[in-house]
């Protein structure tokens, strides 16, 4: 009973503050303008997304013979971006997919971009907002919570009453998060009302799913700041000393770590002997496919080595080796569309499909092996130094935080990577339609003259987010953390508060 | 009178706990800029030194006049900022440099010439790391010294109100305003003491390292971007005396002024340029490539429609395929001029709107003393324009000087056969000139000066009228 009115007590003292009133409304204001202008931008994404899907779609059914198929996939923009934008618009969100190389996370491209100087203006999302301001506002609830009580003498006066310390202090701690839970829920409500409002969004069960997710991990980060400033309170006798060094616990938690920590750690600088290396290996596997072809060649009854056994007419052959070093991009793309094929060639038709059965299969599997080293090398080159800088953030709740809400949204380096996972997935249904067409030694691969390619029963890509359990999964490990702070600073404060003479 | 308030405050202030925090971070922020500063730097100048060197070697290794005037210069590099510590600008969000080579294929053996070309800056698809702010003076100045004025300054009138001392120290007949004085110099001295360190120790290290070395013009340009450091400083102390002494409890005003802070300098620049960017639409890159092709596709159809007409006669195909050739170029270069305009005019207008945010004053006047960002691109962009202009007069003044040319530019046998020594050929430098900036920075020098003259008279006015 006696802790009923005490959090009663705390929070009519709380609910009618200043400090409250003006944590709301700035709260609204920030979030409404921002998910005014974010809605804005996923529209813009969205719309750009579509057109591109179109094109892209267009263009296959264009192409006539199977091995000028051109299959380039997009990734749709996330919805819940505007919560966390997190890598979602700086990743790629165009990639070609081919059978003659396997796609990675470095060698899409971006589309719909119209002015790529717009970056450098940052641009802010919903739980950035939260981070700065709901932390402060923990911070500035809390840091008189205990030491103004004592110097007001107060907590002595509560304390003659028979209500054990430990009680006193959960009053006050549900109390002010009830209070802080008001501006956060309302302007969440809010930004759900612009959402369902506006015509181009739709919500689904698990997207609600995912922004209770999100709501939960506000919850847990916000109590974190609450208690950082309630042990401030607890140690320090003054309040002006308090508040103090509240804010400058703030300041550099929430402004100068995030910023400063990531110098300190990009001293290691991608290896670049480590790059070298694996390209030579790649280089290796593609010369020795290089050299397989030139032999079947050779070995061919007819004279040459030429590809298309001096067949004519039409177009002819496209061919073109992709290098990046950067990437270790390496592969042999060629399409061929010999458009009209005289009689005088008919002969050597059997030729180029039995080098196309030949040689396809073999490029494949020549692909798949570079694969396999691409793979190694970029992740260590280029993916386990970004995961590292994410182990430092967490070592500021912020961190947590937003590590925490970016896998809610599924925009996080593991969600993104779920893409391009995908389009390798589509590769290997595009290469399955092929052998199943027999696609490889069909006349159809270079030449149309005999009816072109039906492009309609090739299944097409649509990429599936991840369902909500596994967005939970992903986002537990920080949760946790930010959950085992929050015990431990309970603890930590009950301790002290127990022991501190009033 | 003055001088005895200030003395007072400072006094207050040195022994407090916020003077000691405000000063570790000041020098551990300003140490660890320093120390990146010098491992970076000489990386940044060889690479820069690197690329415009093999980019003028290849220019250099051109004779006859027909190749140069096809070629065109190649890539021209932007020359990073000695001072690159201060204020990094958005660099990595501006490309460093633009190019200028033959672009058209208007016939199977008809090519047009070099057109310049500005390829957009996308750093971040490589990038997986988590975004940061660099941290630099600008960041220092813009946010940590700002924070800092507020954390000061925001109980300086309240709290001795609430304790009584203000009505002890007015009774003592001393006017107003001198209060008011003493209190804004006493803040801005102890603020200044730790950050004037601060900026020293940062400046000591770097002067010392043996790569770096910093020219007079430099130490000029240090000592202008220290001043508007300490202008806007002084912008935000008057804020919180300004605060402080029209709210009457000492907590209240620090929400206010923390939550003006965060809304002015963490939120404003970025909501308001996304706001402001959402009003003009330049040309995508998708569009831009089909405006592109569906030119070239145009010229070369024209151009076949006229090829029958010069069948037999040889010199009215040279006219034709110079005028082709100089009508591809041009109009590939109109296109690419028309897209980057749009998209500078959509950049500036959401810059112009961001300024009502001192930070962003800040650190637009900080970027133009330095040398970096979207100002110093641009004039980056107009020394590409007036380079471009002299290589082609270049071109057509080395083909007038020969007589036995036809003068017929575009084509290789309208033009002069004599070969061109390759050292006067014109090359590319970058420069920039500290007297241009002052123009530039004029309007937001202004704008500073102007928030800062309203927020302390309008302290001062608050502060006559108080009761105690």
């Amino acid at each position: 009973m006696m802790i009923i009115t005490l959090i009663r007590r705390e929070l009519l003292d709380n609910l009618m503050t200043f400090r409250f009133a003006a944590a709301v409304f700035i709260m609204l204001l920030l979030v409404v303008a921002n998910t005014v202008v974010l809605i804005k931008d996923y529209d813009r994404r969205l719309e750009s997304y579509d057109v591109a899907v179109k094109s892209n779609h267009d263009r296959l059914l264009e192409s006539r013979t199977y091995s000028s198929g051109s299959f380039e996939v997009v990734r749709p923009p996330n919805l819940l971006s505007i919560f966390n934008a997190g890598l979602d618009k700086r990743l790629s969100n165009e990639i070609f997919v081919s059978y003659g190389f396997v796609p990675t996370l470095w060698d899409g491209q971006v589309h719909g971009s119209t002015n790529p100087l717009l970056n450098l203006f940052s641009s802010i999302d919903i739980v950035f907002i939260f981070e700065v301001v709901l932390s402060l506002m923990s911070l500035i609830f809390a840091y008189d919570a205990l030491a103004g009580e004592r110097e007001r003498g107060t907590l002595r006066l509560v304390l003659t009453h028979p209500v054990s310390r430990g009680k006193i202090l959960f009053a006050k701690y549900m109390s002010a998060m009830l209070c802080l839970l008001v501006p956060l829920l309302i302007s969440l409500l809010l930004v759900v009302i612009l959402l369902t409002t506006s015509t181009i969004v739709s919500l689904k069960v698990d997207d609600f799913l995912r922004i209770g997710g999100i709501i939960l991990s506000s919850i847990v980060y916000l109590s974190v700041f609450y208690l950082i400033g309630m042990l401030i309170s607890a140690v320090i006798r003054r309040t002006g000393t308090a508040l103090m060094l509240a804010m400058f616990v703030w300041g550099f938690w929430v402004l100068v770590y995030p910023n400063v920590i990531l110098v300190a750690v990009n001293l290691a600088q991608p290896s670049q002997e480590r790059l070298a290396s694996a390209f030579n290996q790649i280089e290796q596997i593609w010369d020795e496919f290089e050299r397989e072809r030139k032999d079947f060649l050779a070995n061919d009854p007819i004279p040459g080595e030429e590809s298309h056994f001096g067949i004519e007419g039409g177009s002819g052959l496209f061919e073109t080796w992709y290098k990046d070093k950067r990437s270790l991009l390496f592969s042999y793309v060629a399409a061929s569309y010999i458009n009209k094929l005289d009689d005088e060639f008919e002969p050597q038709v059997p030729h180029v499909q039995n080098y196309y059965r030949f040689i396809i299969p073999r490029k494949i599997d020549a692909a798949e092996r570079t694969w396999l080293v691409r793979k190694q090398a970029l992740e260590s080159v280029y993916f386990r130094p970004a995961i590292v800088d994410r182990i430092f953030l967490r070592l500021s709740p912020v961190g947590m935080y937003d590590a925490a809400t970016q896998a809610w949204a599924g925009t996080d380096l593991i969600g993104l990577r779920d893409f391009y996972e995908a389009t390798r997935k589509y590769r290997r249904t595009v290469i399955d339609y092929f052998y199943d067409k027999n696609a490889f030694e069909d006349r159809k691969w270079f030449s149309p003259d005999k009816g072109s390619v039906d492009w309609n029963s090739l299944p097409q890509f649509s990429f599936q987010r991840s369902v909500v359990d596994i967005n939970a999964m992903r986002a537990l490990p920080d949760l946790l953390l930010l959950l085992m702070m929050n015990v431990i600073l309970f603890l930590v404060i009950y301790l002290i508060f127990q022991r501190s003479e009033v | 009178m003055i001088w005895h308030i200030t003395k007072r405050e400072l006094y207050d202030n040195l022994n407090s706990l916020r003077f000691a925090l405000a000063t570790v971070l000041l020098f551990v922020l300003m140490l660890i800029n320093a120390v990146i500063h010098v491992q970076e730097h000489p990386e940044r100048m060889q690479k820069y030194h690197d690329a415009t060197t093999k980019s003028l070697n290849t220019l250099r290794s051109r004779t006859d006049l027909f190749s140069i005037a096809q070629e065109g210069p190649g890539n021209l590099y932007k020359k990073p900022s000695s001072l690159y510590f201060c204020e990094e600008g958005g660099d990595i969000f501006l490309p460093d440099y633009a190019y200028g080579i033959p672009r058209v294929q208007i016939a199977n053996n008809l090519r047009g010439f070099w057109s310049l070309y500005y390829p957009g800056a996308f750093p971040n698809i490589f990038n997986l790391r988590p975004d940061t702010v660099k941290v630099d003076w600008g960041f220092v100045i813009g946010y940590v010294l700002s924070l800092i004025a507020i954390l000061f300054t925001f109980d300086s009138i309240s709290s001795e109100r609430e304790r009584g001392t203000l009505r002890l120290m007015l009774s003592n007949s001393v006017p107003r305003h001198t209060v008011l004085i003493g209190k804004f110099l006493g803040a801005l001295v102890s603020i200044s003491i730790p950050f004037t360190l601060a900026i020293l120790m940062n400046l000591l290290v770097i002067s010392m390292s043996r790569d770096i070395d910093l020219g007079v013009d430099v130490w000029i340009r240090l000592c202008i971007i220290f001043i508007i450091a300490i202008l806007y400083l002084c912008l935000f102390i008057a804020l919180g005396l300004l605060v402080s002494s029209s709210v009457q409890n000492s907590v209240a005003s620090l929400v206010i002024l923390l939550l003006t802070w965060c809304v002015f300098v963490v939120f404003v620049p970025s909501t308001l340029a996304s706001i402001a960017s959402g009003f003009s639409n330049p040309m995508t890159y998708d569009e831009y490539f089909k405006r592109r092709n569906q030119n070239i596709r145009e010229l070369k159809e024209e151009y076949v429609a006229l090829l029958p007409e010069t069948r037999g006669l040889p010199d009215k195909k040279i006219q034709i395929d110079s005028e082709y050739v100089i009508k591809g170029t041009e109009q590939e270069e109109r296109l690419s001029q028309e897209q980057l305009n749009q998209q500078l005019t959509q950049i500036e207008l959401a810059r112009s709107v961001t300024r009502i945010s001192p930070v962003t004053l800040v650190q637009h006047l900080l970027e133009v003393f330095v040398g970096t960002g979207f100002e110093r691109h641009q004039q980056f962009l107009e020394n590409v324009h007036r380079y471009a202009r002299e290589y082609r007069e270049f071109v057509t003044d080395m083909d007038r000087a020969d007589s036995d040319s036809l003068h017929i530019i575009g084509v290789r046998e309208g033009m002069s056969k004599k070969p061109i020594s390759p050292e006067s050929i014109p090359a590319f430098e970058d420069t920039l000139s500290l007297s241009r900036d002052f123009n530039a920075a004029a309007v937001n020098l202004l704008l500073l000066v102007l928030f800062f003259v309203v927020l302390s008279f309008a302290a001062y006015l608050v502060f006559v009228r108080i009761e105690v």
